[in-house]
C-alpha cells in the first residue's frame, strides 16, 4: 500500500507514521509525510496512492479544498482530525473514516482495516461524489445517481439527467463507501436499489433489473439470489 | 426630528397659552390726569374745577404734597353686593380720594422723611358700593415724592372687581411659581449632572441658565405677595436687568456649545458686545431693554440653530422647532409670560435630547459589556478550542508512551499555560512580563508538539508597561501555525519595545519560512479580530496595528498612541 500522511504537528505525524507501519507491516509499500497543504496537493497529483491520511487544519488553512481534491481521487481518505464538528461534512464528502484526536492504536487500526479489508460501510453518510473536471472538482448530488458502471480502473456515474460522467475510483472502493444505498448487482454494476422497479427473469436464468426510467442493468447469476432475498 | 415629541410640545403649547391669557374688560374710561403742586383738602371734591392744573409738573423737590386728578368714567354698573375695586402703580406715599371720599391711603404723604417708608408700589384698594354708579366720578390722590421726584404721574390705573383684582394677581404668580419650581429642580438636576461628569460645561451653562430663570420668575412676580416700596422698586428691576443680561448671553452660548460653528468665540465676542450695548445705552428703560436684549438673543440663538440643523447635528431640528413654536406664543402673550413660555419649551427639548442621549449611552454602554464578554470568552476559547487542546492531548498522549519524564514535564507545561489564562481571563490590561510568561509557556509547549526549536527574544522591553491580555500570544500563535522552520529546524521569535513622547511600539518579528496562504486574505482571521478588538476596547481609537510578510519571515507592528 501506498499512503501519504498530511499533518502539520509533528509529534502527531510520527505517532501516525509509527502507528501505521506497525499496524500494516508487510502491506505497506510507501509512506510519505507532508506538512503543508500546496505540498501535499502537489504529491496527489504526481504518485499513485492508496490512501491519505489527511489533517483537515493545516497552517491555519481549512483542509476542506484539499478534501474535496482528495476525495475525487482512485485512493481513499481518511480523516485525522481534532474538530469533530468537521465530520459530518468530511461523510458527506464521502470519506472512508474520520477519526478523531486524540486516538489511539486501536482507533487508527479499526479506520486502516476498512481499506485492508474492504469493509461495507453500515450508514449512508456519503452526500457527493466529486469528480474531476476540467481544472476544478465537481461535487455530484448522490441522489441524482441512478447507477455506476465499472470501466477497467475508472467508473461511469449514470445520472438522472441521462448525463454520464467519469469517477477516479473504482468500483470496489465506491461499493464500500455507498453501501447499503447502493447494491453491487453485477461485478460491472453499482445501483442504487431504491430506483429498482422489478427484476426480470428471462430464459436461460438470465436476471434484469429494471429502472424507474426503463434502463434494464444486468444481475449476476451469482448476486441474484442474494439480492432477491434482501430486497425483494 | 423625532416626530412622537411633537404631540407632547402641542400640548404644553396649548396649556402654556391658555394659562396666560388674561381678559381685558372695558369697564372704565379714564381722561387725562392733571396735577398741581400744593396741598388744600378741597382739591379732593369731584366738581372742583381744575382748569389750572397742569398735565405734567415735572420734579416736586424735598416731598413736597402735590395733588393729581384724574376724570374716570365708569361704564358698566357692578353687580350687586361685589365692589369694584382700584389697583394703582404709582410712584410714592399718597391718599386716595375717590369722588371727594377719602378710600385708601398707601404710605404718609408729606411725611417721608420723619417716617420710615411705608406703602408699596402696587396698592389695591376698595371703593364703596354707592360711589361707582356708571357715569363720572374723581379720582384724586394726594401725593409726596421725597426720592424719585420727578416720577410724578400714574403708571397704571386698572378699575374691576375687588376680589377679582386681588385673585388674579394671585393666581398668575402661583401658575409662574410652578415654572419656578421646574426651573430650580432642572438646574440642580444639571448641576449633578455636571458634578458627575466635570467635562460636560454645556450642562454646567444649562443649570445656571435653569437656575437664573428661577431667580428672574421671583424677581418678576414677588410684587404680588412681597409688598415693594417705590424706592426699592428701580433695584427690582435692576436686579431682572441683569438677569435678562445673563441668560441673554448664555443661552446662545448653550447653543453656541451645543451645535458648534466657525469663528464661536468671535461671533460671541461680537454678540456679547451688541448686548452690553443694548443693557447700557437705555439703562432706565428696563423694560425696553429687556424686550431688546431677548429679540437679540432669540435671533443669534436661531442663528446657530440654523446652523446646526443645516448641518444636520444632533437635535438641533428639535431645538429650532421650540424656537419657531415660541414665536407664536410671543405674539399672543406678554412679554413676560412668552419668554418663561419659550424657555420652557427649550427645556423641554433638552430633556428630551437628554433622554435620547441617555439611552445611546446605554445601548453603547450594554455594548461594550457584551463585547467584552465576547472577548473575555474568546481568550478562554483559546485553550478549549479543539485544534489546540486535542493536538496537544494527542501529542501529549504519544509522549507520555514513548517518554514518561518528558511527558510529565509537557503536563506542567501545559498546566502553568492554563494556570496563566486563569490568571488574566478576566483582565482588560495585564502587565507585559505576564504576557510574555504566558509566550513562553506556549513555546515550550509548542516544542512538545512540533519538535521545532523555538527561541524567545526581547528588547527594550519596559516591565511596567501594560498590553490587553493574549495579543502578543495571538501573534506568536499565527506565527507558529503559519511558519515552516528554517534549515536548523529552528524559528525565532522577537518581541521589540521602543517608545516616546507621542506613542509606544511593540514590533513583533518571527524569523522562519512563511507558508503560503491558500485562502485569500480579504479578511482577518478571528485572531487578527480578536487582537484589533481588545485594541479597541482599551486604547479606543488611539492604535494602529499592521501585519506584513518580510524576507526572515513576518513582522507584526503595533503603535499605541497616547
Amino acid at each position: 500500500m501506498n499512503i501519504l500522511i498530511v499533518e502539520d504537528e509533528s509529534r502527531i505525524a510520527k505517532r501516525i507514521e509509527r502507528m501505521t507501519r506497525d499496524i500494516l507491516g508487510d502491506t505497506l509499500q510507501s509512506l510519505t509525510h507532508i506538512n503543508t497543504l500546496d505540498g501535499a496537493l502537489t504529491f496527489i497529483e504526481r504518485n499513485s496512492l492508496d490512501l491519505v491520511l489527511l489533517d483537515l487544519n493545516l497552517n491555519g488553512n481549512s483542509g476542506f479544498d484539499l478534501l474535496t481534491t482528495a476525495v475525487s481521487k482512485s485512493f481513499h481518505t481518511i480523516i485525522i482530525s481534532a474538530n469533530k464538528d468537521q465530520a459530518i461534512t468530511a461523510f458527506e464528502y464521502g470519506v472512508l473514516d474520520f477519526v478523531p484526536k486524540p486516538f489511539n492504536r486501536d482507533r487508527l487500526e479499526q479506520a486502516l482495516h476498512k481499506t485492508i479489508a474492504k469493509e461495507k460501510k453500515e450508514t449512508n453518510e456519503v452526500k457527493f461524489l466529486a469528480i474531476k473536471k476540467r481544472h476544478r472538482i465537481q461535487l455530484i448530488p448522490i441522489e441524482d445517481v441512478l447507477y455506476i458502471k465499472g470501466a477497467g480502473p475508472y467508473t461511469e456515474l449514470f445520472l438522472s439527467d441521462g448525463k454520464k460522467e467519469l469517477h477516479d475510483k473504482s468500483l470496489e472502493k465506491l461499493e464500500q463507501l455507498l453501501s447499503p444505498a447502493f447494491e453491487r448487482i453485477h461485478k460491472s454494476y453499482l445501483v442504487k436499489m431504491s430506483e429498482v422497479k422489478s427484476i426480470i427473469v428471462e430464459s436461460g436464468s438470465k436476471y434484469l433489473a429494471e429502472l424507474k426510467n426503463g434502463v434494464l442493468i444486468p444481475i449476476g447469476r451469482t448476486k441474484y439470489k442474494d439480492i432477491k432475498a434482501k430486497w425483494f | 426630528m423625532n416626530l412622537r415629541s411633537l404631540p407632547y410640545f402641542l400640548l404644553v403649547c396649548t396649556m402654556l397659552l391658555v394659562t396666560s391669557c388674561t381678559q381685558e374688560s372695558a369697564i372704565f374710561n379714564t381722561s387725562q390726569t392733571v396735577f398741581k403742586i400744593g396741598d388744600q383738602q378741597k382739591w379732593a371734591a369731584q366738581n372742583w374745577n381744575d382748569l389750572g392744573w397742569r398735565t405734567r409738573i415735572g420734579s416736586v423737590p424735598d416731598g413736597k404734597i402735590y395733588w393729581s386728578r384724574t376724570k374716570i368714567d365708569i361704564l358698566e354698573i357692578q353687580e350687586p353686593l361685589r365692589p369694584y375695586g382700584l389697583q394703582l402703580f404709582v410712584y410714592g406715599e399718597y391718599e386716595v380720594y375717590w369722588d371727594g371720599v377719602l378710600i385708601g391711603k398707601n404710605g404718609n404723604p408729606g411725611q417721608e422723611t420723619i417716617l420710615d417708608p411705608e406703602g408699596e408700589m402696587w396698592a389695591t384698594f376698595s371703593i364703596p358700593t354707592h360711589l361707582t354708579e356708571a357715569g363720572e366720578h374723581l379720582l384724586a390722590l394726594r401725593s409726596s415724592l421725597y426720592y424719585f421726584s420727578n416720577h410724578t404721574r400714574i403708571e397704571e390705573l386698572r378699575i374691576d372687581y375687588y376680589d377679582d383684582i386681588l385673585t388674579e394677581q394671585l393666581i398668575e404668580s402661583s401658575y409662574m411659581h410652578l415654572f419656578a419650581g421646574a426651573f430650580l429642580i432642572a438646574s440642580l438636576y444639571f448641576l449633578f449632572l455636571f458634578l458627575s461628569n466635570k467635562k460636560e460645561y454645556a450642562t454646567l451653562i444649562f443649570s445656571v441658565i435653569c437656575f437664573l430663570f428661577f431667580v428672574l420668575i421671583f424677581a418678576e412676580f414677588m410684587k404680588a405677595y412681597v409688598p415693594i416700596h417705590y424706592t426699592m422698586h428701580v433695584i427690582r428691576l435692576q436686579i431682572i436687568g441683569f438677569l435678562m443680561l445673563g441668560i441673554s448671553f448664555l443661552i446662545p452660548f448653550y447653543f453656541s456649545m451645543q451645535f458648534p460653528f466657525p469663528k464661536r468665540k468671535l461671533l460671541l465676542i461680537i454678540y456679547a458686545g451688541i448686548l452690553l450695548y443694548i443693557f447700557l445705552s437705555k439703562y432706565d428703560y428696563f423694560e425696553l431693554t429687556a424686550n431688546n436684549m431677548a429679540l437679540s438673543m432669540w435671533i443669534f440663538a436661531f442663528g446657530i440653530v440654523v446652523y446646526g440643523v443645516y448641518k444636520k447635528m444632533k437635535g438641533a431640528g428639535l431645538v429650532l422647532l421650540t424656537l419657531l413654536l415660541s414665536v407664536p406664543i410671543g405674539l399672543v402673550t406678554t412679554f413676560n409670560k412668552s419668554l418663561f413660555a419659550g424657555f420652557c419649551l427649550i427645556l423641554l427639548g433638552m430633556f428630551y435630547l437628554l433622554s435620547l442621549r441617555i439611552k445611546e449611552q446605554r445601548l453603547a454602554y450594554e455594548n461594550t459589556l457584551v463585547q467584552s464578554t465576547r472577548l473575555r470568552l474568546e481568550l478562554l476559547k483559546k485553550n478549549i478550542q479543539p485544534h489546540f487542546l486535542m493536538n496537544t492531548l494527542t501529542s501529549l498522549i504519544d509522549w507520555v508512551e514513548e517518554s514518561p519524564k518528558k511527558g510529565v514535564l509537557f503536563i506542567e507545561a501545559l498546566a502553568k499555560e492554563f494556570d496563566l489564562f486563569n490568571q488574566i481571563e478576566n483582565q482588560k490590561l495585564i502587565p507585559i512580563a505576564q504576557e510574555i510568561a504566558l509566550c513562553r509557556t506556549h513555546l515550550e509547549i509548542m516544542e512538545y508538539r512540533q519538535e521545532i526549536n523555538y527561541s524567545w527574544q526581547e528588547e527594550g522591553i519596559d516591565l511596567e508597561q501594560k498590553i490587553p491580555p493574549a495579543i502578543l500570544h495571538t501573534l506568536l500563535e499565527n506565527g507558529i501555525t503559519h511558519s515552516l522552520p528554517l534549515e536548523d529546524n529552528s524559528i525565532k521569535f522577537k518581541l521589540v519595545f521602543e517608545s516616546n513622547s507621542d506613542y509606544k511600539c511593540y514590533t513583533f518579528l518571527t524569523f522562519a519560512t512563511v507558508v503560503k496562504q491558500a485562502t485569500s486574505t480579504k479578511e482577518d482571521g478571528t485572531g487578527l479580530k480578536y487582537i484589533k478588538a481588545r485594541l479597541t476596547e482599551s486604547y479606543h481609537s488611539k492604535w494602529e496595528f499592521t501585519s506584513e510578510p518580510t524576507n526572515h519571515g513576518w513582522k507584526n507592528t503595533l503603535k499605541i498612541y497616547s
